[in-house]
């Protein structure tokens, strides 16, 4: 039982930035078909943009959160406009596309050395409050990050399944030209779709960076467990990658805690997924392609 | 011998770029040919540079060096294509985004092991106790022979790209890269022959990894990092992926200008190597490969050139 509430409590604070990156990640590979490398370093950059204006305005963790999302989600677009959007003109190939962005991704990730400096950067937080959950100290800006990430997915499940916006995102993903006869303004979604992504993946980063330091591999470390959550917990909704999330938390907690050792629970949970992948195939990947 | 006018510098920077250029003909067999995009490519070779190692350092070898450390090479070598026969059973059948997973997987894999395996590795410590399996009399002369090794073996892996582009089993390759399910009509076993591209790509590899070792003599974790792959992958892109000469071209024009230019002839304050010279390296790189595949994707030397049979059937 303590050893269920431990991993349970830890996982699901600890990781719960990684639903929200997820999400993210998700949005735009469900409905625009993109593997977005360069993803990562809009969560890195996430974490960048909060720590700067933490540390060079001395406002505190909760008021740069919004403003940390927002300029992410404001990069991302950014990306789509100046890379993404110019290459689907040219009609450039899913795997060209995906060496694209990871070579975007190559860029991003050294270019924010010249601008935020190569050492390792850290919040000028005070020490969070340690809070009694089931027996285990959890900081409390790691129960803030839980919290947060559940209403704010929660929301963007609602925003997806339930409002008009929504809708039409789900139908430019299905079908563009059917879409863009009914009345859907293809470039005004997709544009929200980009920023909605840069906002989960950017407070995401700043959850991140909080919780530890603020390096330019942040985002990239994470990189593997988000595109392995997506493409396992993804194939049928927004809410199988929330669940999924959640579970490799979890499970990555429980394991380091009876492994020892958090890079063999890394490891395992590797090996699961891609085993997942290759019984299950990858059904969905021509079920939607923008 | 004297070797005065050859700086230490230098013969890192083209064991460097010799090794890239190695790797990346490799991959234009993967990624140019059969169109699999191998993001792993550091894991293969990674798995060779540490089976190598490994076996060579920590064995009780019960004969002579030269046998010892050929034995060892061999062991890189078959680990990394064991490695390729997994890896490659994994990804044959899944699509572009599945081949990013299990490859860009094998790879994380690979450097989790090289840290947690102390006993093994050294962890994150790194291991030392390689050397050269020869001895001319100078460090100079060990490194620059041992550059010379490297270029016969990266020469043998050019001779051996350029054979698969003439014979059948490399239009095989290509009509696997172009069209699967037509190739697979007209009765070719694609997936057998999938499966062998990436034993014998990733073997190759994990051969040049082994090399890499001996020249390095110290085994780390920091070694087998994104930077390999993406190394190759620029200087391949850069040069024309579908082209033998393509890889060649590239790595010299993108590796080697910093690696070698930048590294021994620009005059350049001695602070800026440390830390500047190489994030504006790998700015550059990923900058490159943004570039290219939107603005000229099929690279500096431009579209595949078909062997006359094919250039005459296509009405060229």
């Amino acid at each position: 039982m303590n050893f269920i509430g431990d991993a349970l409590v830890i996982g699901l604070t600890e990781h719960a930035p990684l639903v929200l990156a997820a999400m993210g990640f998700f949005l735009i590979y469900r409905l625009t078909g993109l593997i977005n490398v360069a993803y990562s370093e809009t969560v890195t950059l996430g974490a960048y943009f909060g720590m700067w204006l933490n540390t060079s305005f001395g406002y505190d963790f909760y008021t740069v959160l919004v403003p940390a999302g927002l300029m992410a989600g404001l990069l991302s677009v950014g990306t789509y406009f100046v890379v993404f959007r110019p290459a689907k003109r040219r009609d450039v190939g899913v795997l060209e596309l995906i060496i694209i962005s990871l070579g975007l991704s190559v860029f991003l990730r050294h270019a924010l050395q010249f601008a935020f400096g190569y050492p390792v950067r850290y919040f000028d937080v005070p020490p969070p409050t340690t809070i009694d959950v089931l027996g285990v100290g959890v900081g409390s800006f790691r129960l803030l990050a839980f919290g947060i990430v559940i209403v704010l997915a929660l929301s963007l499940y609602w925003f997806i399944q339930r409002t008009r916006l929504g809708l039409q995102i789900r139908a430019l993903a299905s079908d563009e030209d059917l879409a863009e006869v009914s009345g859907v303004r293809p470039l005004l979604v997709t544009v929200l779709i980009w920023f909605l992504a840069g906002v989960a993946g950017g407070m995401a980063g700043a959850f991140y960076g909080v919780a530890s330091s603020v390096a330019p591999l942040l985002g990239w470390r994470q990189f593997l467990l988000i595109l392995l959550v997506v493409l396992v917990g993804g194939a049928r909704s927004i809410g199988g990658v929330i669940v999924t999330g959640l579970v490799t938390g979890v499970a990555l907690a429980g394991m380091s805690l009876q492994l020892g050792q958090v890079l063999y629970a890394q490891l395992i949970l590797i090996v699961a997924f891609i085993a997942i992948l290759k019984v299950r195939g990858n059904q969905f990947a021509d079920t939607v392609k923008v | 011998m004297n070797l005065n006018w050859l700086d230490a510098f230098l013969i890192s920077g083209l064991f460097f770029v010799m090794m890239i250029i190695g790797l990346a003909l490799l991959l234009h067999l993967q990624l140019g040919l059969a169109k699999i995009a191998n993001f792993g490519v550091v894991g293969f070779w990674g798995i060779g540079m540490y089976a190598f190692g490994v076996l060579y350092v920590k064995f009780d070898w019960p004969f002579a060096d030269p046998w010892a450390f050929l034995v060892s090479v061999l062991f890189g070598t078959v680990v990394a294509g064991l490695a390729g026969l997994l890896v490659g059973w994994i990804i044959a059948d899944l699509d572009t985004d599945g081949v990013l997973v299990g490859t860009l997987g094998f790879a994380t894999v690979v450097a989790i092991l090289a840290t947690t395996e102390q006993d093994l590795t050294g962890g994150a410590l790194g291991m030392g106790g390689l050397r050269f399996p020869y001895d001319v009399g100078s460090v100079k002369g060990n490194e620059a022979l041992w550059l010379l090794v490297l270029t016969a073996v990266v020469a043998l892996i050019l001779y051996y790209v350029h054979r698969v582009h003439r014979v059948p089993y490399g239009r095989l390759l290509i009509g696997l890269g172009d069209n699967e399910p037509l190739a697979r009509s007209l009765g070719k076993a694609t997936f057998r022959t999938k499966l062998w591209l990436f034993v014998l790509s990733s073997a190759g590899m994990g051969l040049l990894g082994s090399l890499f070792a001996v020249k390095e003599r110290f085994l780390a974790p920091e070694h087998i990092g994104i930077d390999i792959t993406i190394a190759a992958m620029v200087g391949l892109v850069l040069g024309g992926t579908t082209r033998v000469w393509g890889a060649v071209v590239g790595v010299f024009l993108a590796v080697g200008l910093f690696d070698i230019v930048v590294q021994s002839y620009l005059p350049l304050p001695r602070e800026w190597y440390t830390q500047g010279i190489p994030v504006f390296r790998e700015m550059v790189f990923g900058a490159v490969l943004v570039a290219v595949l939107l603005f000229r994707p099929s690279g500096v030397l431009g579209d595949m050139r078909r062997d006359k049979l094919m250039r005459r059937l296509h009405g060229e």
